[in-house]
């Protein structure tokens, strides 16, 4: 499983195994602020993410950062 | 005086062993077998109007048969208090004294007394069912300790059956439920809050008002080989459901979980889905509701081929996520999860608000 999460730290701190580093609590899959297309590209980058982390081998929590700049 | 009932599974009743462990729920008068000890250690105080026994796996297969004649047994002898065990490091006998306790206390408003080996497996389920009216008491790990057991629980006992007030886990000792009440201190918690961080920037030993939950440490699963044929899922906690929220989600404090189609879908249309949460502003949520169900996303990545065609389960998972209590939230991760299984998924997203 792949936790695309907002809140990363707390996601850490109870030792998730695979975090995807999402963009803010109200949106964790996209920017609002963004343009319609950005923000589809932003939220396939995400989800690209998510779908990496699955595939790679982890021994512990292990954050994944999308590779688009995610900000808020 | 006060009446007792004690339940009791076939071996410490008296009536057998493993060969016995088939028998159906029974009533002894009085005190019979380990109620014998019991009934020694309440004195005149109270006193053991009935025995009842059940068959250790008699009760596992016939639990509802089982707790139905528990409780019509137990109705009829109108005791005060109800005690079950103790069941020491028992697996079977254990989980039980939990069961029985939580139905006797929830359908006849008995309080309940039951004694295990905090490991016993029973001892979880009494924490999850959270009981007001039922105590677990710390017991050793065989029935070398049924003496110290028996004393301890017939003077719980003997308390509950007076409607005596019962403080606090750590003061009474009993198995702490996770109930929280509200008492009036004699300082308020700004003046508490400081000392202790006084005590504890002195390297002084505290100890603090609200324990922290633990929580389980989960080996990482495997990684997929290829996520282009894997079967994969979505869950999200955003809280996004159809619109009209058909399941009555809360904004808070859910204990149930739903499943929605978006097999027929190719995105997400606002207007047509609303986001059922009290955590945070769902007003751009509902806007789009893909920052929460990226479907979207998910059908650009299958067109591709980084998701094989069909292998998108065709409904994603939903509980909206704000206050979960960690007990509630690891039973519906339990119910998920066994429902990934049984649907043949092979890798999970979950989308955490």
């Amino acid at each position: 499983m792949a936790l695309i999460s907002a809140m990363y730290p707390v996601a850490e701190q109870i030792g998730a195994s695979r975090i995807v580093k999402a963009v803010a609590i109200p949106h964790p899959c996209g920017d609002p602020s963004l343009p319609a297309d950005m923000d589809r590209a932003l939220r396939r980058e995400i989800v690209t993410t998510a779908l990496r982390a699955l595939e790679t081998e982890v021994e512990s929590t292990t954050l994944f950062a999308p590779k688009m700049a995610v900000s808020s | 005086m006060a009446a007792v009932v004690h339940i009791l599974n076939q071996f410490f009743a008296g009536i057998g062993g493993e060969d016995k462990a088939n028998l159906p729920v029974g009533v002894l008068g009085g005190a019979a077998g380990a109620a014998r000890g019991l009934a020694a250690e309440l004195r005149e105080r109270a006193t053991v109007v009935a025995t009842i026994y059940f068959g250790d796996n008699y009760f596992h297969e016939h639990k509802d048969d089982a707790k139905e004649a528990i409780v019509r047994e137990v109705a009829k002898t109108h005791p005060d208090v109800v005690v079950v065990g103790p069941a020491f490091n028992a697996g079977r006998y254990g989980l039980a004294a939990a069961e029985i306790c939580q139905t006797i206390a929830e359908r006849l408003g008995l309080p309940c007394v039951t004694g295990m080996e905090p490991e016993n497996p029973g001892a979880g389920f009494y924490r999850e069912y959270r009981n007001e009216k039922v105590f677990l008491l710390p017991t050793g790990e065989s029935a070398a300790a049924m003496g110290r057991a028996l004393a301890t629980m017939a003077a719980f006992a003997c308390r509950l059956a007076a409607g005596s007030v019962i403080g606090p886990a750590d003061r009474e000792g009993y198995l702490p439920r996770g109930i929280r009440r509200l008492e009036r201190g004699e300082r308020s918690g700004v003046e508490r809050a400081i000392d202790m961080l006084l005590v504890k920037a002195a390297g002084r030993p505290f100890v603090t008002e609200l324990a922290m939950e633990v929580w389980d440490k989960v080996a990482p699963a495997a990684p997929l080989k290829t996520t282009a044929e894997a079967k994969l899922a979505l869950i999200s906690t955003s809280g996004v459901v159809p619109w009209g929220n058909p399941d009555r989600f809360k904004t808070y404090r859910n204990t149930h979980w739903r499943k929605y189609s978006f097999a027929e879908l190719k995105s997400l249309e606002a207007g047509k889905w609303e986001a059922v949460h009290g955590g945070y502003n769902v007003a751009e949520m509902n806007q789009n509701p893909h920052y929460g169900v990226p479907l979207d996303a998910l059908r650009a990545l299958e067109a591709e081929g980084k998701i094989g065609r069909g292998k998108l389960y065709p409904a994603y998972y939903m509980i909206p996520g704000n206050q979960g209590s960690p007990s509630v939230m690891r039973r519906v991760g339990q119910e998920i999860a066994a429902d990934l299984r049984k649907e043949g998924v092979d890798g999970v997203l979950l989308v955490a608000t």
